[in-house]
């Protein structure tokens, strides 16, 4: 996060750094929010024992941002977080969990609820940077309520030792749900786990995963889309193998339970092609340079420096 | 010399695409590689930049007094050397302009090269764009020496006409040596090569100054007979 000024939820280890709340948003930690609203009691199944809590009551015009960090070794931060957009609100969250540094050896759990009601849409931008020997283990829940908009984009390009990514979506009526995972994977084993479910008349759901597997990584991922209503659902999953001690396994799954819904998956794992990276290469590139772009390319983010370290 | 190629002979899969290839281009100089299809045209070329698909069993290239065979493809760049591909591969979710970035930090403009700086390089582009898309490229390395792999395919007369004052501007006028890869010849007659080749099964069987006397045998016996033609003998 380059400016905390505007980060309406900053936590580091255990500890709160600040919390940015207005009339029209409402911040608290999760504790808080178990106490001050007892409605709030229904999504959280259990009381929390830290975590965000951020509820958008009115139409605003700045994105929402939080950042969770570890910087301490050993730390083990148990988070359970709760964003309710309420109806027909337009707004984005970006979102940062990271360690300061790569040896910390921290556990970072997340369990997270995130509701938009009615005609809501949120634009979720999910970022995740750990270090070397972290375990990291993310559970979200999106509830998406009748006509409401979810783009959600989980980055995770510096993975810890081991991920497990769990990911459900729940299409009420007419909503649409957009989610892409793109994972960089080295010296780590992910574990990915999607599944969206329409049961809503006319939603639809399109997961898009872009998975690069590299040196000594092996990432496993189980992708669902399940349809019991008129719906339409799809599912496109790529995997790219940098090195070969890396490993990918794809499961796509559609289950259709109503034969007017319409479910559809694409899934490949390739390698880097040759033509290419000569390509590159005559175009001065070394080596690695000329892999770290197309790998860039293939994962859709565009950046670039990001593998300087 | 500036480059020099020795007895050279590569292997591809299965056969010897190339036999005992000489070839000297010196330092300013446009020469023209003419050859039918599957003569082992653009085997050459890459070969000459070092692609490792290929591997030379026999002979050695020379650039600028130093040996290269066996130099990788990112050093022979750095050393001056360039090639504009005929068919270049897409290279997915990377703009041309991210490329060029990496390439130079100098803005190179040619006409029609704006256009193509926000696309996927080479993705859906039409025949001419990836030629521009090429010469942008190119030129941005600031080469000493650089082979056209069939620059002229697929480009109507005003596009070639384009193409071959851009290469003229920006390269042959400021010495730098051109080898031009060409099926048919059709640019030869806009850069006017001072030594001309021909390229069968795999080996140089004919050389000479004057272009337009090659371009007109050729047309009159066509390749397959090329072997028969009088100037081989001289």
């Amino acid at each position: 996060m380059k400016n905390v000024k505007n980060v309406h939820y900053w936590q580091v280890d255990h500890k709160i750094k600040r919390i940015l709340t207005a009339e029209k948003v409402i911040v608290l930690t999760s504790p808080e929010a178990w106490k001050k609203f007892k409605w709030s009691r229904k999504w959280f199944e259990r009381k929390p024992k830290e975590g965000y809590f951020v509820w958008v009551k009115k139409p605003i015009n700045f994105p929402l941002a939080a950042c969770i960090t570890i910087a301490s070794p050993k730390i083990s931060q148990n988070l359970t977080n709760l964003l309710i957009i309420e109806k027909g609100i337009k707004t984005q969250a970006n979102v940062v969990c990271n360690a300061a540094k790569s040896n910390l050896c921290g556990i970072h759990k997340a369990k997270g609820k995130i509701i938009l009601k009615d005609s809501a849409s949120l634009e979720y931008n999910h970022l995740h940077q750990w270090g070397k020997k972290d375990f990291v283990n993310p559970d979200y829940e999106f509830i998406l309520g009748k006509d409401s908009r979810l783009i959600y984009t989980y980055k995770n390009l510096f993975p810890p030792e081991n991920l497990l990514l769990k990911t459900t979506v729940q299409n009420n009526e007419s909503s649409s749900s957009n989610l892409n995972f793109i994972i960089n994977s080295i010296n780590s084993k992910v574990g990915i786990i999607d599944k969206v479910n329409l049961f809503g008349q006319n939603s639809q759901a399109i997961i898009r995963l872009r998975l690069v597997g590299r040196k000594n990584s092996y990432i496993e991922a189980v992708s669902q889309v399940a349809a019991s209503a008129i719906s339409r659902g799809h599912l496109d999953c790529q995997g790219l193998l940098v090195d070969k001690t890396a490993k990918i396994s794809l499961t796509p799954r559609l289950i259709c339970q109503n034969k007017n819904a319409q479910l559809t998956h694409e899934a490949s794992i390739g390698k880097i092609s040759e033509e290419e990276l000569n390509y590159l290469r005559m175009r001065g590139l070394t080596e690695e340079e000329a892999i770290n772009l197309i790998v860039i390319g293939f994962l859709g983010s565009g950046e670039s420096g990001i593998y300087n370290n | 010399m500036f480059l020099e190629i020795k007895k050279l002979r590569v292997k591809g899969d299965k056969r010897e695409i190339l036999k005992e290839i000489n070839l000297k281009v010196k330092k300013g100089e446009i020469q023209a590689l003419l050859g039918p299809n599957a003569s082992g045209k653009s085997t050459l070329a890459q070969v000459i930049l070092g692609n490792p698909k290929y591997k030379a069993i026999q002979g050695k290239i020379f650039f600028n007094g130093r040996d290269i065979t066996k130099l990788s493809p990112e050093k022979r760049v750095k050393m001056g050397m360039a090639l504009a591909w005929q068919s270049p591969p897409v290279i997915k979710g990377i703009k041309l302009s991210q490329l060029l970035k990496k390439i130079s930090p100098q803005e190179i403009k040619i006409p029609d090269g704006q256009m193509l700086l926000e696309r996927e390089i080479n993705l859906d582009f039409s025949g001419g764009e990836k030629k521009i898309s090429e010469l942008l490229q190119i030129l941005a390395l600031k080469p000493k020496l650089v082979i056209f792999d069939e620059i002229d395919s697929g480009l109507d007369i005003k596009k070639l006409e384009m193409v071959a004052k851009i290469i003229k501007k920006e390269l042959v006028d400021k010495n730098i040596s051109v080898l031009l890869i060409t099926h048919w010849g059709q640019i030869l007659e806009f850069l006017k090569p001072n030594i001309t080749n021909v390229i069968l099964d795999g080996k140089i069987i004919c050389q000479g100054k004057d272009f337009k006397k090659i371009l007109r045998t050729i047309k009159k016996y066509g390749y397959e007979k090329c072997k028969k033609c009088p100037l081989l003998a001289g």
